[in-house]
């Protein structure tokens, strides 16, 4: 294992690798930093790039802008009360009343230290746990598959933002627009509409870019308007003193932990993680009337959390083949393109690939780290670069990227249709991470289930006698009835006040 | 409600998803059931699409439940929002691909041409903008041909 992954150490420090990792890294920060543009967004244009890569520099460009993008987040966050990436939220609550009382380099400084110990605190648990799990999962049977994408699909739309219900249509959505095409298993054309383009069915980059990155040039547009106020920025505090480390030590290492923790739940990304710690620290912090006015555990929580997600979300792809966030599910994208199955035997079939990715996420956190020390000034200035020329200039990359898959205009079509859709959804406030979640995995759980079915000539009777599936189904129950007994609980407790009051 | 959406949007989405579910559900009625295995193709999109309807049924309710106790809020505008933009864009990104597709000018000038209009139109054609639009528009039209076409050996549209 030491030896695979020194190997794969020593082919990013080669030239070419090297270039891609800072080229991804500093591109992240850039992309992340600039409000409107997400590290999804990037990864799905950048992917056409990528064809005619070698499969390993490939992943080491897409794992660095990964871990670019949630870091670079921050700086908006902080400066303009406008995160960067939906990973941020959190920080624009303690990192902006900081900065606006006059101390924004203490704010970053603090928001970098955290996210580079996050990141290096999930990399120590991806580098440890991957291979054992894929092993594990090797001695999956189809019904453990099919019920732990269940599991996955159930619990990405019970913790997204917005409804639950929302969440479910997304995912369901994701699913049925992955359908169309001709049947693997029977060869039997369905929901093509006689139409012969259908045949191949809907392709992933298509749809990845029309709904994460045409759907948000749309939103731009409409709320082009919006002010960028300029903050002063001084790089006055941006390093941590040895006493911040030791007053930070256990919040730190605390967040980190969860972050990594809600990373591996598959399909659950770097937002939830940061809202999980931001809310463990206020709950333990001694100072918690601070959090909201520019308290700096609330910084250090919300960044090394969003940060050790990534770490945390690579763990599932790595080992099962599943999405642990959405910018993972891209990831798998870019895998399949390269004709890489991902899986549990990605270890033994691609495990350059796979040691490739973690020795990414690895020199791509310290890169991030440097880069962002050494250049937030110069990164906090391209913040206000006028969206109105960049917008539709990314409209311009997605034509190219989205044609440069097949060299087809039929893709191009798709993406714009997505775009659409996309947009639509967002406004009906139906969370988008389900969608495409539901998206990649659909076809995996269809090939599982039936697979299954036919090994036991149609009975589904292991999904509730087999150990593991019978769990991964319970928690999947769970999961759906949590959150609506909750909001009937809640509802319950409102009505009954407001009959005391009236009778008061 | 509660997310933040509006009822009325909440109805129209829910409509529009039992229609899309609807035209699902009548498009696999003939798919004949699986010969060697016990599913078949059709049964995975029908259970898929009865979900879907059961939850946008589920949507609509409760937005019409929220509608009739006249819990509605509206969300205070905090900033001009510029729908007419978007969909001016929008429009001129469609004709952009159809004239690629149709091949009526190569790649450069045609993107050149997008980009002067889209941006263009965005920042109201103020005369003062005008030159670094055009220099923006020059750059990414014949900078994506040289870069995508000799760096990368990506082919493009309309070439």
């Amino acid at each position: 294992m030491g030896g695979d992954f020194l190997g794969a150490l020593g082919t990013i420090f080669t030239p070419l690798p090297f270039l891609f990792t800072l080229i991804g890294t500093s591109l992240g920060i850039v992309v992340g930093a600039i409000p409107g543009l997400t590290g999804a967004m990037l990864i799905a244009l950048t992917l056409p790039l990528t064809f005619y890569m070698a499969p390993t520099n490939a992943v080491i460009l897409l794992v660095s802008m990964y871990v670019g993008a949630i870091s670079g987040g921050l700086i908006t966050a902080t400066l303009l009360r406008m995160p960067g990436t939906p990973a941020s939220v959190m920080t624009t609550f303690d990192g902006y009343p900081m900065a606006q009382s006059g101390r924004p380099g203490r704010a970053l400084g603090l928001g970098i230290t955290a996210s580079f110990v996050g990141g290096l605190i999930s990399w120590v648990f991806l580098f440890f746990l991957s291979k054992p799990l894929s092993i594990i999962a090797t001695r999956f049977g189809p019904f453990e598959y099919f019920t732990l994408i269940l599991m996955a699909m159930v619990l990405i739309a019970s913790v997204s933002q917005g409804s639950l219900i929302k969440g479910l249509i997304s995912g369901l959505l994701g699913m049925l627009v992955s359908m169309p095409g001709v049947d693997p298993s029977t060869g039997q054309p369905r929901l093509t509409f006689d139409w012969y383009m259908l045949n191949s069915g809907l392709k992933l980059l298509p749809v990845l870019i029309g709904v994460f990155a045409v759907s948000q040039i749309i939103a731009d547009i409409v709320e082009i308007n919006r002010k960028v106020e300029r903050v002063e920025m001084s790089n006055k505090g941006l390093l941590m003193s040895l006493r911040d480390w030791k007053d930070q030590a256990v919040n730190l290492v605390r967040s980190s932990l969860i972050g990594t923790w809600v990373g591996i739940l598959p399909g659950v990304g770097a937002s939830i993680g940061s809202v999980m710690a931001y809310t463990a620290a206020k709950n333990m912090s001694r100072t918690p009337e601070r959090f909201g006015k520019g308290s700096e555990e609330g910084i250090v929580a919300s960044e090394a959390a969003n940060n050790a997600t990534v770490g945390g979300a690579l763990i599932p792809l790595i080992a099962m083949g599943i999405p642990g966030s959405v910018i993972d599910a891209i990831l798998i994208g870019a895998l399949m393109i390269h004709s890489i199955q991902p899986g549990p035997t990605l270890f033994l079939s691609n495990a350059d690939i796979v040691w490739a990715m973690i020795a990414a996420c690895l020199v791509a956190n310290v890169l991030m780290f440097v880069i962002m020390t050494g250049a937030v000034g110069f990164v906090s200035r391209l913040m206000y670069v006028p969206r109105t020329f960049i917008l539709p200039v990314i409209m311009v990359f997605c034509v190219i990227g989205a044609y440069a898959l097949d060299n087809t205009m039929f893709d191009v079509w798709v993406m714009l249709i997505f775009g659409v859709v996309g947009y639509l959804l967002e406004r009906a406030k139906v969370p988008l991470g389900p969608f495409v979640i539901g998206f990649v995995l659909a076809p995996l759980a269809e090939e599982k289930l039936r697979s299954g079915l036919m090994m036991t000539a149609g009975s589904i009777e292991p999904m509730f006698t087999r150990p593991l599936p019978l769990i991964f189904l319970l928690v999947s129950i769970v999961l759906l009835v949590w959150p609506l007994w909750g909001e009937w609980r809640m509802r319950r407790g409102e009505r009954s006040r407001e009959v005391d009051v009236t009778i008061e | 409600m509660p997310d933040g959406s509006s009822p009325r949007t909440d109805i129209a989405l829910a409509v529009l998803l039992i229609v899309v579910c609807g035209v699902v559900l009548f498009e696999t009625r003939d798919i004949p059931p699986g010969t060697f295995e016990p599913l078949g193709s059709a049964p995975i999109p029908q259970a898929t699409a009865g979900l879907i309807i059961l939850c946008a049924l589920v949507v609509m309710g409760r937005a019409v439940l929220t509608t009739m106790r006249g819990q509605v809020t509206v969300a205070p505008v905090e900033l001009e929002l510029r729908p007419r933009d978007a969909l001016v864009v929008f429009v001129l990104t469609m004709a952009y691909v159809l004239a690629l597709q149709l091949r009526l000018l190569d790649f450069a000038p045609l993107t050149i041409a997008y980009l002067l209009l889209a941006i263009g139109f965005v920042v109201r054609f103020q005369t003062r903008l005008l030159p670094w639009i055009a220099l923006v528009a020059v750059i990414t039209g014949y900078g994506c041909q040289y870069v995508f076409t000799r760096v990368f050996v990506v082919d493009l549209p309309g070439l």
